[in-house]
């Protein structure tokens, strides 16, 4: 099998993005030259289970059958990834029941800064690093954080690796640090809306992780109406306002990017309700 | 219009990104004010062309932004965007009490672990937001305090923040890292039993022993402040809980929003808290306009919002679980090229109540 590939997708709150992450997953895992793809939602509460009715959704992958055949799905909470490298580097059963089952350790688990960050990443980056159990995936798209704590997740590696230079967990920093800044193994996608907002902190996002990492993001300018002159024949007066103003923030919007440049790829607006339909036809537009 | 009870000093808006969180609070504060209320808005982080229109800064400061027109009702309006930084500092200092010299304040905020903390724990953020709410409602100085929350992935993550905050203060914790009487070498050997001990070994292996060591200073910095600590962390969690708080939960037209938001609001209402009011922010105010449009692009598009409001109040309205008292409400989309104080102050006379 080829070397695993890992996709990170970030951006403002709003924009789509787990939406695009579930769509990325999709179009990967139709390719037929393509091994089983995985998608991951790093969340404490699962976004996916009720946006695609899947009720047994939790830390083990399951099959995602009306998207794809091929495709799997699973949440990883904090708290799962964390045990499971606890038990890894722990080995024994009682000491892991010992150390999870206390409240007191429960809780500084949440205080510990950093530690939550690795415990994710240490999964992400665990079938290349052969540290942990082994993920039988040729790709794994994630749905992460949004833009300010997708930062602090990618820096964490390195932050815990200069303030606990010696130990396993300074010796694993370093080694999950090394395989982010891998172009060939690790993918960033950023979704944003043809917005202020929006772009700016992308801009902003773009330059952080092409400066501090060295990685070239790819952008998605989602949600695009790409309105022409027919469309705004006999519209009231509302409405031509209305379109107007969002013809406008579209074209100020690939201004910026432009002179910023940064390349992006347009999606289409999808009026469609139904949301296995909706993610079809947005990886079909990939 | 929005209606709140009368004994109502506290409003707080939560929902997930991009739902224009900012904007509602922006919009019932101006309204509010307007009614003749003495009202301040809290927010973090808004738009630019928001924070001109207005004329908010973004120093932390409170700024006076009465018009004309709330002066003669007798309205007064207030802003502060906090600053986060800021903020937990001013918690920090003020929990400690006066008892605190400032150079032992400098050792706590030059830790590398309090730096973390105050900067990246998750949930920091929105306990600095709830702690700066509790300081303004309990001035008294406002008849109105309007909270809104930092942009989360979750709403949980701002409900829950002063109990994980609570749980690093806790004395519990912070005793195991500490040794008053010897330095910081050794201190393991000093922790009474023998679970304790075997507890922070695994912990060592995980992390290392530098970590722990740092994790020692960390707690031995904040030693004698877990009492003032704990209580700022518990106040803030009762206003959360009071009576004379409400929250309204934001939401918009989107298929994702439509299962996720009756969840939510049967689960915040579930777990006590003041859950009276529900938006649906962003309703297109063109898409009723049926007229003889040629363009099929548009006319899907306003199928399709239609179809999703439909959705959106049936799941509402049913009443699976609902209490009666909830109240919705539309609020229009506001134009971005029109963001001024009296565009919003009309927003906020057509927000109408829909059950």
């Amino acid at each position: 099998m080829a070397t695993q590939k890992i996709h990170f997708f970030t951006g403002k709150g709003g924009v789509g993005k787990s939406l695009m992450a579930a769509s990325y997953a999709c179009m990967l895992s139709e390719k037929s030259d393509h091994g089983p793809v995985l998608l991951a939602e790093l969340t404490e509460r699962s976004f996916y289970r009720d946006f695609l009715g899947l009720d047994n959704l939790g830390y083990k992958p399951i099959l995602a059958g009306k998207l794809s055949k091929h495709l799997s799905i699973s949440q990883w909470s904090t708290n799962d990834c964390l045990k499971e490298y606890a038990l890894h580097l722990l080995k024994i059963e009682s000491l892991y029941k010992l150390f999870f089952e206390n409240a007191v350790s429960k809780s500084l688990i949440q205080v510990a800064p950093g530690l939550q960050e690795l415990a994710i990443l240490g999964k992400a980056t665990s079938s290349v690093r052969k540290h942990g159990p082994q993920m039988p995936f040729s790709e794994i798209v994630i749905d992460a954080f949004a833009t300010g704590h997708f930062m602090n997740l990618f820096r964490a590696p390195k932050a815990m690796s200069e303030i606990i230079s010696f130990g396993p967990m300074g010796e694993q920093s370093r080694g999950i640090d090394q395989w982010l800044r891998d172009a060939n193994f690790c993918h960033v996608h950023i979704a944003t809306l043809a917005e202020d907002l929006p772009i700016t902190e992308t801009i902003e996002l773009y330059n952080n992780l092409k400066s501090e990492f060295g990685i070239t993001a790819k952008v998605y300018l989602n949600k695009l109406l790409k309105l022409n002159d027919v469309d705004f024949e006999n519209l009231s007066v509302d409405e031509k306002k209305h379109f107007s103003e969002i013809s406008e923030n579209e074209s100020v919007s690939i201004e910026k990017l432009k002179s910023a440049g940064i390349h992006y790829q347009e999606i289409l607006f999808v009026p469609e309700i139904d949301r296995v339909k909706l993610i079809g036809q947005i990886a079909g537009s990939l | 219009m929005i209606e709140l009870k009368s004994e109502t000093k506290t409003l707080i808006c939560i929902g997930s990104g991009g739902v224009g969180k900012t904007t509602f609070a922006a919009t019932v504060a101006i309204g509010k004010a307007c009614e003749g209320k003495k009202v301040l808005v809290l927010t973090i982080d808004p738009s630019l062309r928001l924070a001109q229109a207005l004329g908010m800064k973004p120093d932390g400061e409170i700024h006076d932004l009465t018009t004309e027109a709330m002066r003669n009702k007798n309205g007064k309006l207030f802003a502060c965007v906090i600053q986060h930084e800021k903020a937990f500092h001013e918690f920090i200092v003020k929990a400690s009490g006066q008892k605190l010299a400032a150079a032992d304040i400098e050792k706590l905020t030059n830790n590398k672990l309090y730096k973390q903390l105050s900067t990246k724990l998750s949930g920091s953020q929105e306990f600095t937001s709830l702690f700066k709410l509790n300081f303004y409602v309990n001035s008294g100085e406002y008849d109105l305090v309007i909270l809104d929350t930092p942009p989360a992935q979750h709403t949980w993550q701002f409900l829950k923040a002063p109990e994980k905050l609570s749980q690093l203060f806790n004395e519990g914790v912070a005793s195991w890292f500490r040794n008053p009487k010897q330095t910081d070498i050794g201190f393991f050997k000093k922790v009474l039993n023998i679970g304790t001990t075997q507890v922070l070994k695994a912990l060592e292996t995980l992390t290392g022993a530098d970590f722990i060591k740092e994790l020692g200073l960390f707690f031995s910095a904040i030693q004698n402040w877990q009492g003032p600590l704990e209580k700022q962390v518990m106040d803030c969690h009762r206003l959360l809980a009071s009576q004379t708080t409400e929250f309204a939960l934001i939401t918009m037209l989107d298929p994702s929003r439509i299962t996720e938001c009756q969840k939510i609001s049967q689960e915040i209402q579930q777990e006590g808290y003041q859950l009276t009011t529900l938006v649906i922010n962003k309703v297109p105010a063109w898409f009723k306009n049926k007229n003889s449009r040629k363009s099929e692009k548009i006319n899907r598009l306003s199928s399709y919002y239609e179809d999703i409001e439909k959705l959106l109040t049936q799941s509402l309205t049913s009443g699976a679980g609902f209490k009666n008292q909830l109240k919705i409400y539309k609020c229009p989309e506001v134009s971005q090229n029109e963001l001024h104080e009296k565009n919003l102050s009309e927003i906020y006379l057509q927000i109408s109540k829909i059950n």
